[in-house]
């Protein structure tokens, strides 16, 4: 939205607000006997998320994770990592929600970016990488040692795509992927 | 305790009578019992009831959630379904964390911001938790992530109005901004419930009997509640497990 601050109803006494020094409990201006939050923008400097395709001037199908709109027109910088990159792209040709490329700093082409969670049509959530990762979230040590690995243990997206991402979902048809989520 | 229902089947018809037809009805994601519910009530006694299952896609008219934020916030909620890690005395709820040392919890969970906003903002707040037992009806809990009552002067539209548990429907009662036993469901007896209760329920004499499912609300909900779930891929998986084949 781009404004400085909005007033929300709710959250007053919750142990939440206490935590936070982005939103107050301020009295209403235009009627000042009632009480309403006012929360802070956000403005991230960076976003990044993934989506399904995007062209080269950055027009991107968000598909169904809308609110990566309102992530992105919050944000000063914007990069957006997608399957598939394609020639053009308008709002006619998305199969879920268009971000127009006047947002959109950067788009880089990253097959299996959002791995190990999923992309909606083009993949699930690889559940067995999930556990592995909550296993390894559980200590300090164990998370230390998968970062290593998976993060910094990897030269290239080709070397990551090869030793962690499902062989299977990398050749084989949508059936065959949902059959491993499954 | 042998019912001819499940505990899920139960809940399911005690969150669908709350549904009231031509308003508009929400649950949120992982909410498969309200999902359930508020389905039952579309077949049933309202049949133009507005449904939103955040999460699902057959149910769900917005493409933001940003739209659904607003329509909170101008008061067009009529009706919300919400669970809590715990529930205390004076309504309030905790979905953040278990633990007495907030920045070193025991338990972590999801949280949220949503269910704090719109506790104020729907007209009606129903909560429902599947257990009911001393570590989940507790006399403070441990983080409030939304408060049941807040005082005069904060703008509210609504507030929580009852919980269900498969043992009891408690009720907020304001004054004085506490809950109060409501109803005890058969075969449960008074006891069970105080005993599983870590508050005073302010009970004075024999408490009303919840109507049990009727045969009617049973065969809607097995027959085609059930149906749709799988069809519409609305926790299909969940129905087909949970809610018997008729």
């Amino acid at each position: 939205m781009g404004v400085p601050y909005v007033p929300v109803m709710g959250l007053v006494g919750s142990d939440l607000l206490r935590r936070r020094d982005d939103m107050k409990v301020l009295p209403d201006p235009f009627e000042p006997t009632k009480k309403t939050v006012v929360a802070k923008a956000l403005r991230p400097d960076i976003a990044m998320f993934h989506a399904r395709r995007a062209d080269r001037a950055g027009n991107v199908d968000i598909g169904i994770h809308n609110d990566d709109v309102i992530l992105a027109e919050a944000s000063r910088h914007v990069i957006v990592t997608v399957e598939e990159v394609v020639d053009s792209l308008s709002f006619k040709d998305a199969k879920g929600t268009f971000l127009p490329g006047l947002s959109v700093e950067a788009v880089v082409h990253a097959p299996f970016g959002a791995h190990p969670s999923g992309c909606v049509g083009a993949y699930p959530v690889d559940k067995a990488h999930m556990q592995r990762y909550m296993e390894a979230a559980r200590s300090d040590e164990a998370f230390a040692a998968y970062v290593a690995e998976v993060v910094f243990g990897v030269a290239s997206h080709a070397e990551y795509l090869a030793r962690f991402v499902p062989a299977e979902w990398q050749n084989g048809s949508a059936a065959a992927r949902k059959t491993r989520s499954a | 305790m042998s019912r001819p229902y499940s505990d899920d089947e139960l809940l399911a018809v005690l969150l669908s009578r709350e549904v009231r037809d031509r308003e508009v009805t929400a649950c949120g994601a992982i909410s498969m019992i309200p999902a359930a519910g508020m389905l039952l009530a579309r077949e049933t006694h309202a049949p133009d009831a507005d449904l939103i299952i955040l999460g699902s896609t057959a149910f769900m008219p917005f493409h933001t959630s940003r739209q659904f934020h607003f329509l909170c916030q101008r008061g067009d909620l009529g009706l919300f379904f919400l669970s809590g890690v715990q529930i205390d005395r004076f309504g309030n709820y905790n979905l953040h964390l278990l633990g007495k040392d907030v920045d070193r919890p025991e338990v972590r969970f999801p949280g949220g911001y949503g269910g704090g906003m719109i506790f104020y903002a729907a007209r009606r707040t129903v909560m429902f938790r599947t257990e009911h037992t001393l570590r989940c009806f507790v006399p403070k809990v441990d983080f409030i992530s939304s408060c049941g009552n807040s005082p005069e002067e904060v703008r509210r539209f609504g507030r929580l109005t009852r919980v269900h548990t498969p043992l009891a429907t408690l009720v907020n009662t304001v004054p004085p901004g506490e809950l109060r036993l409501g109803s005890v469901h058969p075969p449960y007896t008074l006891d069970d419930v105080v005993q599983r209760t870590g508050f005073d329920l302010g009970v004075s004499g024999e408490p009303p009997r919840t109507p049990e499912p009727t045969a009617e609300e049973l065969r809607v909900l097995r027959q085609v509640v059930r149906r749709i779930m799988i069809e519409t891929d609305t926790y299909g998986d969940w129905a087909a497990k949970n809610i018997q084949a008729a």
